[in-house]
C-alpha cells in the first residue's frame, strides 16, 4: 500500500498497535508490518514523528527503559489515547463501510480486521 | 573511541545518525531522545537484518533504506524546508553579532576620542570646513552653541566634535542593544540545525576580516592626514582604526575558541 495513503491513517494504526501492549519504535512497526502481512510499508523513521505527536496529544505516554541491554523509549496507549482510538476506529467503520456498500464489496477487509477488532469490540 | 574510529567512512548507520543529529530541530533533551530512538531502532534493524543471513554492511544498508529520508524522522515537509529556516536564523545571529559589535566598536572609538579631545584639541579630532562651505548662518548657530569659543573655525570644530562624540555614543548604546538582542535569539534559537548551519567559526572569521580591513582603512586615513594635514581632523580615523583594531582581535580571540570547541578529540 502507498505509504501517502498510509499515512492519514497512521495515528489509528499505532495507537491500535499499542492497545495490544506497549512497545519502543521498532517493536511498533514490525508488529505494524507483521499484522498487515507485509501490505503496511511505509519509510518507518515516519512512525517518530506520529508517535511524539501523539504524545504531546496526550494520548500516548512514554518512558526511558534498558531492555535487551539498549536504552529504549517505549509507548504505551493513555486512557485518552484509548478513548480516542475506539472514536476513530469507529468513524473508520462507518466510513470504510459506506465506501464497501457503494463498491458492492464486504465492510471492513480482512486487511483492516486485525487492527480495528480490539477497538470495536 | 579514537577519532579515527569515530569517523571511520562505510558505516551507512552512523552516517545516517550524523545526517539525522544536523537535521534535528527542537530543545537539546528532544535531540537527544530522538537520537537515541532512532539509533536503537537502526541497531535492532541491523541486527535482525544480520540473524537473517546478511552482511553487517548489507544490513546496514537495509536498516538505513527502510527508515527512509532523515527528513522523514524529522517530520518536515522537505529536505530543505528547516534546513533553509535554520539557515535564516544562524545568518540572523551572524548579522546580529557582527553588526552589534561593529556598533559598539563605534563607541568606544567614542571613547578613544575623548581622550584624544582631551590630550590634543578640537582641531585635532576634526578637521575644519573649507571657508566657502559655510555660510554666515552656519557661523551664529555655531557660536551660539559654543558662547565661549573665540572664533567662527573654533567654534565649528567643537560643533563637530561634540556631534561626533554623541553618534558615537548613541552608536555604542545602539550596538550593546543589538547584542543584547543576539544573545536572547541565540538562547532561543539553541538548536542543533540551527547551531550547525554554518560551519564553527564563521561569524568569527567574518568579523575579524570585516573589522581588520576597516582597522586597515582607518589607519590608512590617519596617516595620510598626518601627512597632508599636519594632522588636523586624524583623531576621527584614528579613534576608529583603535576600535576596529581591537575589534578585530577580540574577533580573532574567539575564532580561535570556537575552533578549538569544534575540533573532535
Amino acid at each position: 500500500m502507498r505509504s501517502e495513503r498510509l499515512k492519514g491513517h497512521l495515528d489509528l494504526l499505532l495507537m491500535s498497535v499499542l492497545s495490544r501492549g506497549p512497545g519502543h519504535g521498532y517493536e511498533v512497526i514490525t508488529r505494524l508490518r507483521e499484522r498487515s502481512d507485509g501490505a503496511f510499508e511505509l519509510p518507518e523513521g515516519t512512525v517518530y514523528p506520529a508517535l511524539h505527536r501523539l504524545e504531546e496529544a496526550d494520548l500516548l505516554a512514554s518512558a526511558w527503559k534498558v531492555v535487551s541491554g539498549r536504552r529504549r523509549r517505549i509507548y504505551r496507549l493513555t486512557p485518552a489515547g484509548a478513548a480516542a482510538l475506539a472514536e476513530q476506529a469507529e468513524q473508520w467503520r462507518v466510513f470504510s463501510g459506506s465506501v464497501a456498500r457503494v463498491l458492492g464489496m464486504p465492510a471492513a477487509g480482512p486487511a483492516w480486521r486485525p487492527f480495528l477488532g480490539g477497538a470495536l469490540a | 573511541m579514537t577519532r579515527r574510529a569515530a569517523d571511520a567512512p562505510g558505516d551507512a548507520v552512523e552516517d545516517y545518525l550524523d545526517r539525522l543529529l544536523v537535521t534535528l530541530s527542537g530543545s537539546p533533551r528532544q535531540v537527544r531522545y530522538t537520537l537515541a530512538e532512532v539509533e536503537a531502532h537502526l541497531r535492532d534493524a541491523v541486527a535482525a537484518g544480520m540473524a537473517g543471513g546478511l552482511t553487517e554492511p548489507e544490513a546496514q544498508a537495509q536498516a538505513v533504506r527502510r527508515m527512509g529520508p532523515v527528513t522523514g524522522v524529522t517530520g518536515q515537509r522537505s529536505g530543505l524546508a528547516r534546513p533553509s529556516l535554520a539557515l535564516a536564523r544562524r545568518l540572523t545571529l551572524t548579522a546580529a553579532l557582527i553588526g552589534g559589535a561593529g556598533f559598539v566598536a563605534i563607541g568606544g572609538a567614542g571613547l578613544v576620542a575623548r581622550v584624544l579631545l582631551a590630550a590634543k584639541g578640537d582641531a585635532f579630532l576634526t578637521a575644519p570646513w573649507p571657508q566657502d562651505s559655510y555660510t554666515r548662518a552656519d557661523c551664529a548657530r555655531w557660536l551660539a552653541g559654543r558662547p565661549g569659543a573665540h572664533s567662527c573655525v573654533t567654534a565649528m570644530l567643537a560643533d563637530h566634535a561634540g556631534d561626533f562624540l554623541l553618534q558615537a555614543t548613541a552608536a555604542g548604546l545602539f550596538g550593546l542593544l543589538v547584542l543584547a538582542g543576539y544573545f536572547a535569539l541565540r538562547q532561543h534559537w539553541r538548536d542543533r540545525a540551527t547551531l550547525t548551519a554554518l560551519p564553527a567559526g564563521t561569524a568569527e572569521a567574518l568579523g575579524t576580516a570585516l573589522a581588520a580591513v576597516a582597522a586597515v582603512a582607518c589607519f590608512g586615513t590617519a596617516f595620510d592626514t598626518e601627512l597632508t594635514r599636519r594632522g588636523i581632523g586624524a583623531g576621527e580615523p584614528w579613534s576608529l582604526a583603535v576600535a576596529a583594531a581591537v575589534a578585530a582581535v577580540v574577533f580573532a580571540v574567539a575564532l580561535g575558541r570556537a575552533r578549538r570547541r569544534a575540533r573532535p578529540g
